[in-house]
């Protein structure tokens, strides 16, 4: 049983001018414990809705998400007991407490004893760091460290699942180094299922395992990261050279199709990765720095399906074109 | 759970009232003052012969209308305060629940309220010399207008969670209230009557009235005040939390819990 089952969740609204907006069309994906899920999608894709929507804060009109098999819809309160999130746009803590009063009051209202909660906290947040800012008010903390404390108030409890709405948003390098760090540990070592959303495409490179693409509230994309990259990897290889070629060789190695970026480095498709043998013969006797086949990112993966006009080339589960 | 809970939010109320000192003492100069004033004000202007069950009659009043203000009060604050913090939505991800956490913080809340004022006229019964025959009997009917009292706060916190602003309808539900607390339903006659069963906090203010200015026991009032006080709890409180929560599940729909 998947830890999270995010089954045809559909979600309507009025408009003022009487219009019925479809905020999120349909969105299915499931997740495993220890996995970490990019949920990404342009600006008022239906990414936040949908996460609110598998947090129980906003209702479906259609579909259900179920957490570790309890029904958010149906079972709420039990499905609550497994689920820790941080919401964008949210300060998530009581600005005038310290990170451990936080964290005991965030412990308590889920149910946990003052001691435990106090236990978990200062554990929690001496793995980010933050021991020693434990009894500093959270308003005198930078907004990196502010976050961190609400990650660590959302994991008191020990979900089994967490959602994390834009964590790295508006964070400088270190700070955001530091979530991502703690975000690998969680689906690493405490095999916390993790829905992560953000526009930060290395970020979701870096972190995911699996990734969904939503737009126009309809999920285009749902694979493993590493699928979806290598569908989008085709044979081009880049090699660096030590010199630029003489010009009789730059000619022959134009007419197999290389393409010069420089004068000592150029890009060749090979039909395969045993012909990187006869092009290096055909180089020597200069020196190669460096042969790579070039893999797509994230954002060309992305790029590729939100920038799709016509929904019926949408592809769902299945990788690339 | 639901322990925890309480004491979570019991100890969210005591850190905060205790680490803004500026904000308590403020607190408590305007509850001295008024005190004072009630103590002195009432013995001044009666010539002195107000002391006793009269002024325990206004003193009592006057809690009774502050606390319910509070728990009334409260509640909308707490909502409307929290989607503009940002942390309403993490409060309502709790799996004590939504209904469930308004009470526990109200709750806790007024424990205080309660604590603060009991110490404030026993204060100033030690400094003006002068002792009201108040008894922790008398506290009952108190506490059962706060039920009542919470009920109308999740009727306000209802508009709150879906219309985020309420504080126009605070201040004018103060005079409302007043009106309702000066106003002697369990006094009508005829078809008004029910009004004194009906009316929020109608048998709670008859029952203190009887109580301290008659004498009379808190189970033997005439009227069956007492009693009719549960009917006025059970209406209100189940009226309020019966709306509150079709209104919650409506903000959920609409899918504006947390906006502000």
């Amino acid at each position: 049983m998947p830890l999270l089952e995010v089954q045809g969740l559909a979600k309507r609204y009025k408009a003022k001018d009487g219009t019925t907006v479809h905020a999120v069309k349909t969105v299915s994906f499931t997740l495993d414990s220890g996995q970490i899920l990019a949920f990404l999608g342009p600006n008022g894709a239906g990414k936040t809705t949908s996460i609110k929507m598998i947090a129980g804060l906003v209702r479906p009109d259609d579909g259900d998400a179920l957490i570790a098999g309890q029904s958010v819809r149906r079972r709420g309160r039990a499905a609550l007991t497994h689920l820790g999130a941080v919401l964008e746009g949210s300060r998530n803590l009581y600005w005038r407490m310290t990170p451990l009063e936080n964290c005991e009051y965030w412990g308590g209202i889920r149910g946990m004893k003052r001691k435990s909660s106090r236990q978990r906290g200062l554990e929690l947040l001496d793995l980010c760091g933050l021991a020693d800012k434990a009894h500093h008010t959270v308003q005198q903390l930078s907004r990196g460290m502010q976050q961190q404390v609400a990650i660590c108030c959302a994991l008191l409890h020990r979900p089994a699942l967490l959602l994390l709405d834009e964590p790295t948003l508006g964070l400088d390098l270190e700070a955001s180094d530091r979530i991502q760090a703690l975000v690998r540990d969680l689906a690493l070592h405490d095999q916390v299922g993790i829905v992560l959303t953000t526009h930060q495409m290395e970020v979701a490179q870096t972190l995911s395992h699996r990734v969904a693409i939503i737009r126009k509230g309809e999920v285009i994309l749902e694979n493993g990261t590493e699928q979806a990259l290598a569908a989008f990897s085709g044979n081009t290889y880049g090699v660096d050279l030590t010199e630029a070629p003489s010009t009789d060789l730059r000619d022959r190695l134009e007419q197999r199709g290389a393409t010069f970026d420089s004068p000592v480095s150029f890009r060749v498709v090979l039909e395969s990765a045993s012909d990187v043998y006869p092009l290096l013969d055909s180089l020597r006797p200069i020196g190669v720095l460096r042969v790579q086949r070039e893999t797509a990112d994230l954002a060309t993966v992305f790029r590729h399906y939100v920038e799709l006009d016509e929904p019926s080339k949408s592809l769902t589960g299945g990788g690339a074109e | 759970m639901m322990w925890q809970a309480f004491a979570a939010e019991f100890r969210r109320e005591w850190i905060t009232l205790r680490r803004y000192p500026t904000e308590f003492f403020g607190e408590l100069v305007v509850v001295v003052v008024i005190f004072y004033g009630l103590f002195l004000g009432s013995s001044y202007m009666s010539g002195g012969g107000i002391f006793g069950a009269r002024l325990s009659s206004v003193i009592l009043g006057y809690t009774l209308w502050t606390l319910s203000l509070a728990a009334i009060g409260n509640m909308g604050y707490s909502i409307s305060n929290e989607a503009q913090n940002g942390t309403l939505e993490q409060v309502f991800l709790s799996p004590v629940g939504a209904v469930r956490i308004l009470v526990l913080r109200n709750v806790a809340a007024l424990t205080f309220s309660m604590l603060f004022t009991v110490l404030v006229i026993y204060g100033i019964m030690g400094l003006t010399g002068h002792f009201l025959p108040l008894s922790p009997i008398d506290l009952v009917p108190l506490v059962m207008a706060v039920g009542t009292a919470m009920g109308i706060g999740f009727l306000i916190a209802s508009i709150t969670i879906l219309f985020k602003r309420t504080n126009q309808l605070l201040g004018l539900l103060q005079f409302v209230l007043l009106f309702i607390i000066m106003t002697p339903f369990t006094t009508f006659h005829g078809p008004l009557q029910y009004l004194g069963i009906i009316a929020p906090l109608s048998p709670m203010v008859g029952l203190l009235q009887s109580m301290l200015v008659d004498h009379q026991a808190l189970l033997t009032a005439p009227g069956d005040w007492f009693w009719w006080g549960f009917v006025n709890v059970a209406l209100w409180l189940g009226l309020g939390i019966a709306v509150f929560s079709r209104a919650y599940e409506r903000a959920k729909t609409r899918g504006t819990l947390g906006h502000y």
